[in-house]
C-alpha cells in the first residue's frame, strides 16, 4: 500500500460542507465526512439519497458546487491525478472496456498506474484465483456476467494497493463465496491502515463489514456512528440496522402503510 | 401477428439498437465531462438522450441516403448529359455495384449492433411467439437500412425508366435493385456475424487477431472499390462498356455471367439490342440465377435473425487458464495499444485500420502516373494522405465507448490521451512520407528539399488531431452525443491545420521562387501550430 506523508491520525477522506447541485436538484447538502486510516465507513441510504454522488465527487469525477474535499491530503479539483493514483474505485455498475479481456484490461490499468508487471503479478494472481476467473481471464469482458465484471473491477481497484478504496455497491451480482472474499479483502485493507468508503443499501452488509456508518438521506448526512451509537440515537437497544435506518429516515410508518396497501392488493380477490 | 403490427412493434428493438450503437459512441458523451463535470449537465436524463440518439440516427440515415442516391446516379451522369461512348449496360452495372458497396458498408456499421446486442430481449419476455418475434426483429433490422435501400431502388428505377422510356426496363431495374439490396444486407449480416464470432472467441490465439485483420483488410478493399467507382466513373464506364458489348470473347462472356454486369446487360438489351446474342442469353440466365440466390440470401438472413432472436446465433468459447500474468507497459504505449485493440474489435471502427493501406495505395497510384515528382505533386499527395488521417482521431474517440467512464477514474490526463490518439493518427500517416521517399529513388524530383514536405505534413497531422480532439472536448460538453454533422466542423479545422502550411509554402514560392525559403516558412507554420498544441495540452 502506498504510504502517505500525513500521520495515521489524519483522515484519508475528508469533506467539509460538501454540496452538489444538478440544476435545481440538490444532490448533496453540506456533507461533512471524515474517514480515518483503518476505518471502513459505510455510506447507507435509500436509492437516490446521494451515495454515488458523494463517491464520484470524492473521486473528482463531479465538481462540488460548494465545500471542499481532501483525499490523502489532496484536493481532487486541484490535484486530480494525485487523488486518482491513491484511490481504488469500484463503480455501482462496473463499466470497463467490453472488447478487452480481463488480462488486457488489467494490464492496461496497471500500465496507466505505472506499476511494473512483477509488482502487480501477485495481487492479480491471488485475486483471480480466489475469484475463480480461470475460464474467463482471456474472454472478452462483454461476454462476462455482471458478477464476473464486478470481480474484474475489484481486482483493478486493488492492483496498485491504494490507501483509499471507494466501493459503490461492490457486492452487486457477486455470489456468496465472492461476497465473502470481498468482505475479507476490505477488512484486510483496513487492518493495513487503508480507508474504505463503502456505499451500500444492504443493511446486513453494512452491519457485518463497516466499522462506522453514515446515513445519508436526501443528500444530507442525518446520522453517523457505530451501530451501537446509532441504536442509542434512536433509543432502540438491540435493534437491527434496518430498524435503526427506517427509524432515522422516518420511513418506518411509510413501510407499514405500503405493506398494508400491497397486502390488500394481493388478496383483494380472495376477500371479495 | 399481423405484419403491420409487427412493423409497429419493430420500432422498440430498433430504437434499442440505435441507442446501443450510439451508446458505443457514448464515450463521446463522457468526454464532455472528462475529469470534472459542468453542474446541470449531468441532470440530462437518459430518456432525453435516447430521443436525441434517435433523431441523430434518423438524420444520419437521411444524410447517407441522399449521398447514396447521388452516388447511384453518378454512373448515369454522362448518359443524362448526352455524352456518347457511355453505355447503359455499364452504367446500370456500376450503379448497382456502388449501391451494393455503400449499403454493405452502412449496414455493417448498424447491423453489428444487432448481432452483438439482443435487440428483442425486451420483447422476448412478453407473451409473443418465437416466429412473430423473429419477424419483429427482422423488421427492426430492416428499419436500419430502409431509407438507403428504398432511396437507391427508387432513384435507379426512375433514372432507367427516364433514360430508356421502357416500362419493362424499369421493371427489370426494380428487380435488379431489390436483389442488390438483399445481397448487400445479407453480406453485411454475414460479415457482422463472422466478425462478432471472432471477437467472442476466448483465448490468446494470434489466429484470432490475424482473422480480424483479414476482415479489416477486406472491409478496406470494399471501401477502396466504392471510392474508385464513385470518383472515376468517367474512366471506368467506357472501359466496362467496351468489355460488355465487344466481341464475344471468353472473358467478355464471363463478365456477362458476373453480378452486377449480367443485370446491366439484360436491362440495356431491352432497349438497345446491340449486345451479342449469346451474351444476352447468358446474362438473362445468370440474372434468373441471381434472383434465386437473392431468395436464398433473404431466407438465410431471416434464419440468422431468428437465431439472433433466440439468442443462439453466437456461441461464446472460453479457454481455461492458470496463468494470470499481465504485461505492463509505459502509460502512453499502453493507451495506444488499448486503442488499437478496442478499435480493431469494433466493427464500426475497425475499417479505419485499413486507412493506411488505402491512402498508400491511392497515393502510389496517383503519383506513379507522373514522370517527374514536382513540388506541387508532393504538396497534393501529402494533403490527400492527410485527409485520410483526419478521420482517425474521431474514430479513436468513438472506440473509447463507455470504457472512458472508467478511464476517467485513472490517473491519466486528457492531454495524455489526446497525445496517444494523435500519435496513432500521425503514425498511420507515416506511410505517406515513406512511400513518397521511396518514389524519389526511382523518379526525378524537382528540388530535393521538397522531400521534407510530407514529413512536415506528418507533424501537421499530429497538430490537426489534437485540434480536432480539443474541439471535440468543448462541443461534447454541450451536445453529449455524436453525429456526422457534429464531426464536420472538427474535420474542417483539422483540414485547415494541414492545408495552411501548404498554402504558406505555395504562396511563398510564388513570391520568392525559392524552394528552401518556402520549406522554411512551411516548417515555421507547422511549428506555430505545434506551439498552440503544446499550449492546449498543458491546459488539459
Amino acid at each position: 500500500m502506498q504510504r502517505e506523508s500525513g500521520s495515521a491520525s489524519e483522515p484519508l477522506i475528508e469533506t467539509s460542507k460538501l454540496t452538489k447541485q444538478f440544476g435545481s436538484v440538490i444532490a448533496l447538502s453540506e456533507l461533512d465526512l471524515r474517514v480515518m486510516p483503518g476505518e471502513i465507513y459505510g455510506l447507507l441510504g435509500p436509492n437516490g439519497a446521494g451515495k454515488t454522488t458523494t463517491i464520484k465527487t470524492v473521486l473528482g469525477l463531479l465538481e462540488p458546487t460548494s465545500g471542499w474535499i481532501k483525499v490523502a491530503g489532496f484536493d481532487p479539483a486541484k490535484r486530480p491525478l494525485e487523488v486518482k493514483s491513491r484511490i481504488g474505485y469500484v463503480a455501482e455498475n462496473p463499466v470497463v472496456y467490453d472488447s478487452l479481456s480481463p488480462r488486457d484490461f488489467l494490464a492496461f490499468v496497471a500500465s496507466i498506474r505505472k506499476i511494473d508487471s512483477k509488482a502487480s503479478a501477485e495481487m492479480v494472481s491471488r485475486l483471480a484465483e480466489a475469484f475463480d476467473m480461470g475460464k474467463y481471464f482471456d474472454s472478452p469482458i462483454a461476454t462476462l456476467s455482471l458478477g464476473m465484471k464486478q470481480k474484474v473491477a475489484l481486482i483493478a481497484s486493488l492492483i496498485h494497493r491504494p490507501p483509499v478504496l471507494l466501493l459503490d455497491e461492490p457486492l452487486n451480482g457477486l455470489d456468496a463465496k465472492s461476497s465473502r472474499i470481498v468482505k475479507d479483502m476490505v477488512s484486510f485493507h483496513a487492518e493495513k491502515g487503508g480507508a474504505v468508503l463503502f456505499s451500500t443499501h444492504i443493511m446486513e452488509v453494512a452491519q457485518q463489514v463497516c466499522t462506522r456508518i453514515g446515513i445519508i438521506y436526501h443528500g444530507k448526512l442525518i446520522a453517523e456512528g457505530t451501530l451501537d451509537q446509532l441504536r442509542s440515537e434512536v433509543h432502540r437497544e438491540g435493534s437491527t440496522l434496518e430498524e435503526v435506518f427506517l427509524k432515522l429516515t422516518h420511513e418506518e410508518s411509510e413501510v407499514v402503510d405500503t405493506s398494508r396497501t400491497l397486502r390488500e392488493a394481493f388478496f383483494r380477490n380472495e376477500t371479495n | 401477428m399481423k405484419l403491420i403490427e409487427a412493423w409497429r412493434l419493430s420500432r422498440i428493438p430498433y430504437r434499442e439498437v440505435v441507442y446501443q450503437s450510439l451508446a458505443e459512441e457514448k464515450g463521446r458523451m463522457w468526454w464532455g465531462a472528462f475529469g470534472r463535470s459542468t453542474p446541470g449537465k449531468e441532470g440530462q436524463d437518459d430518456l432525453e438522450l435516447a430521443k436525441r440518439a434517435l433523431r441523430i440516427a434518423k438524420f444520419d440515415k437521411i444524410f447517407v441516403t441522399i449521398f447514396s442516391v447521388l452516388v447511384s446516379l453518378v454512373p448515369f451522369g454522362a448518359l443524362l448529359l448526352g455524352a456518347t461512348g457511355f453505355g447503359l449496360a455499364s452504367s446500370v452495372s456500376l450503379s448497382l455495384a456502388v449501391t451494393f458497396g455503400l449499403v454493405t458498408l452502412y449496414a455493417i456499421q448498424t447491423l453489428s449492433s444487432f448481432v452483438g446486442a439482443k435487440p428483442s430481449a425486451l420483447l422476448s419476455v412478453l407473451p409473443i411467439g418465437m416466429d412473430d418475434l423473429s419477424v419483429v426483429t427482422l423488421f427492426s433490422f430492416v428499419r436500419s437500412v430502409d431509407y438507403i435501400v428504398v432511396g437507391s431502388v427508387i432513384s435507379q428505377v426512375i433514372v432507367v425508366g427516364y433514360l430508356t422510356g421502357s416500362v419493362f426496363a424499369a421493371l427489370l431495374m426494380l428487380v435488379a435493385s431489390v436483389i442488390n439490396g438483399v445481397f448487400a444486407v445479407s453480406i453485411a449480416l454475414w460479415f457482422s456475424k463472422v466478425f462478432q464470432k471472432n471477437i467472442l472467441r476466448g483465448g490468446r490465439s494470434k489466429a484470432n487477431s490475424a482473422m480480424r485483420m483479414f476482415f479489416i483488410l477486406m472491409w478496406g478493399l470494399l471501401l477502396v472499390g466504392v471510392g474508385f467507382l464513385f470518383s472515376i466513373p468517367w474512366y471506368i464506364v467506357p472501359a466496362v462498356e467496351n468489355a460488355l458489348v465487344g466481341a464475344g470473347a471468353g472473358l467478355n462472356m464471363l463478365m456477362g455471367l458476373l453480378y452486377p454486369f449480367s443485370t446491366g446487360v439484360v436491362v440495356a438489351e431491352v432497349v438497345h439490342f446491340n449486345i451479342a446474342f449469346a451474351m444476352v442469353v447468358l446474362a438473362s440466365v445468370s440474372l434468373a440465377a441471381y434472383v434465386l440466390l437473392a431468395v436464398y440470401a433473404g431466407r438465410w438472413s431471416l434464419g440468422t435473425v431468428k437465431s439472433i432472436t433466440q439468442d443462439s446465433g453466437l456461441k461464446i468459447t472460453r479457454v481455461e487458464t492458470t496463468d494470470f500474468s499481465i504485461k505492463t507497459r509505459r502509460p502512453l504505449l499502453a493507451y495506444i495499444l488499448k486503442d488499437l485493440k478496442t478499435a480493431s474489435k469494433n466493427p464500426g471502427t475497425a475499417f479505419f485500420f485499413a486507412m493506411p493501406v488505402l491512402q498508400t495505395l491511392i497515393i502510389t497510384l496517383f503519383v506513379a502516373r507522373y514522370v517527374v515528382l514536382r513540388v506541387s505533386l508532393l504538396l497534393t499527395s501529402s494533403l490527400m494522405g492527410g485527409v485520410f488521417a483526419l478521420f482517425l482521431p474521431l474514430a479513436l474517440l468513438t472506440v473509447e465507448g463507455k470504457g472512458l467512464e472508467y478511464t476517467k477514474t485513472l490517473p491519466i490526463s486528457s492531454g495524455r490521451i489526446m497525445i496517444s490518439k494523435a500519435i496513432v493518427s500521425a503514425g498511420a500517416y507515416a506511410f505517406v512520407p515513406v512511400v513518397l521517399a521511396v518514389l524519389t529513388l526511382i523518379k526525378p524530383l524537382t528540388d530535393f528539399s521538397a522531400i521534407f514536405i510530407p514529413f512536415f505534413t506528418m507533424i501537421a497531422v499530429f497538430n490537426a488531431s489534437i485540434f480536432e480532439m480539443a474541439l471535440f472536448f468543448r462541443t461534447a460538453a454541450r451536445s453529449r452525443i455524436a453525429s456526422i454533422v457534429n464531426d464536420v466542423g472538427k474535420l474542417i479545422v483539422g483540414l485547415l491545420t494541414i492545408f495552411v502550411p501548404q498554402i504558406v509554402y505555395a504562396a511563398s514560392f510564388l513570391f520568392s521562387l525559392s524552394y528552401v525559403l518556402s520549406l522554411a516558412l512551411m516548417g515555421g507554420t507547422v511549428l506555430i501550430e505545434l506551439s498552440l498544441v503544446t499550449l492546449i495540452l498543458s491546459r488539459s
